[in-house]
């Protein structure tokens, strides 16, 4: 999209199936990571991949916040922005 | 001099919006939170329908709640204002509401954006339709703000623990499940 070409342009340049393109653009299939380099250096761009520690406590934090329904996520956030609420 | 609002309360934003019958998609930080995030927000962002009769409904509302511009002025909503500006602002008593008629990364405004978006009830009445968690990492995706590539990364987390939270059949003894086809599709259409 960023690339702004199309399935078939991308087909031409990348030397890939215009069908499987379309497959992975909709999603119904996920092309390899070398695909998936392929096809962003055809569209001009490089891939950078880089490893980051996990955030655990990120993660714990909205792994809570999925348990509560959408009302108690409002609450909470008032909660925050009340003069003496925790952030 | 711009108001400051006394005091963020989003309920009552969106229940003015609903008692004016206003069509509209919740965005932004706010649809963030009730979807999951872990972040803080001080304005409802909408991304409201130009149906028929429908900017009409929200200037009304507009008017229900004395908004101003963010310099005090009037405020003028009309197809041609909300158009012209990528984000009308305007300034409560009870917040800021923020008007994105053709949010990055939903071309179409409300079209793209109703089709995920689902009802959810946060108490005193209020039910607003809110974007879906994949169209809101769509949305802060396109924009690529600072934060909003923090607040991407936690919508991403959220559409993986979602996937996890399906339930598995009776008598399963399996430790976990894949994702679904629909929340890998919505995790992958990120990147694009």
């Amino acid at each position: 999209m960023r690339a702004g070409l199309s399935q078939i342009a991308l087909a031409e340049r990348s030397d890939k199936d215009r069908v499987q393109i379309g497959r992975y653009e909709a999603g119904t299939v996920a092309p390899s990571l070398d695909t998936l380099g392929d096809l962003v250096r055809a569209c001009g761009f490089d891939l950078s991949l880089e490893l980051v520690p996990v955030d655990e406590a990120s993660v714990s934090a909205l792994a809570e916040l999925q348990q509560i329904s959408p009302e108690r996520r409002v609450d909470r956030l008032l909660d925050r922005l009340a003069p003496d609420g925790g952030s | 001099m711009p108001r400051q609002p006394e005091r963020f309360d989003p309920r009552a934003i969106l229940g003015a919006l609903e008692r004016n019958h206003v069509d509209y998609v919740l965005i932004g930080g706010l649809a963030q939170v009730i979807r999951g995030a872990d972040i803080t927000t001080t304005s409802v962002d909408i991304c409201p329908s130009f149906g028929p009769g429908n900017l009409e409904r929200l200037a009304a509302t507009g008017a229900e709640l004395g908004a101003t511009t963010s310099d005090g002025g009037a405020v003028e909503l009309t197809d041609a204002t909300i158009g012209a500006e990528p984000v009308v602002s305007l300034t409560t008593a009870v917040g800021a509401l923020r008007i994105i008629g053709s949010p990055a990364g939903a071309p179409k405004g409300f079209v793209d954006l109703r089709r995920g978006a689902s009802k959810e009830h946060l108490g005193h009445g209020v039910q607003p339709q809110v974007a879906s968690v994949g169209d809101l990492a769509r949305l802060a995706s396109a924009l690529r703000r600072p934060h909003d590539v923090e607040r991407l990364a936690q919508l991403r987390r959220i559409i993986e623990l979602d996937a996890d939270r399906e339930p598995r059949p009776v008598g399963s003894t399996e430790p976990a499940r894949k994702p679904s086809r629909s929340a890998s599709r919505s995790a992958r259409r990120l990147t694009r």
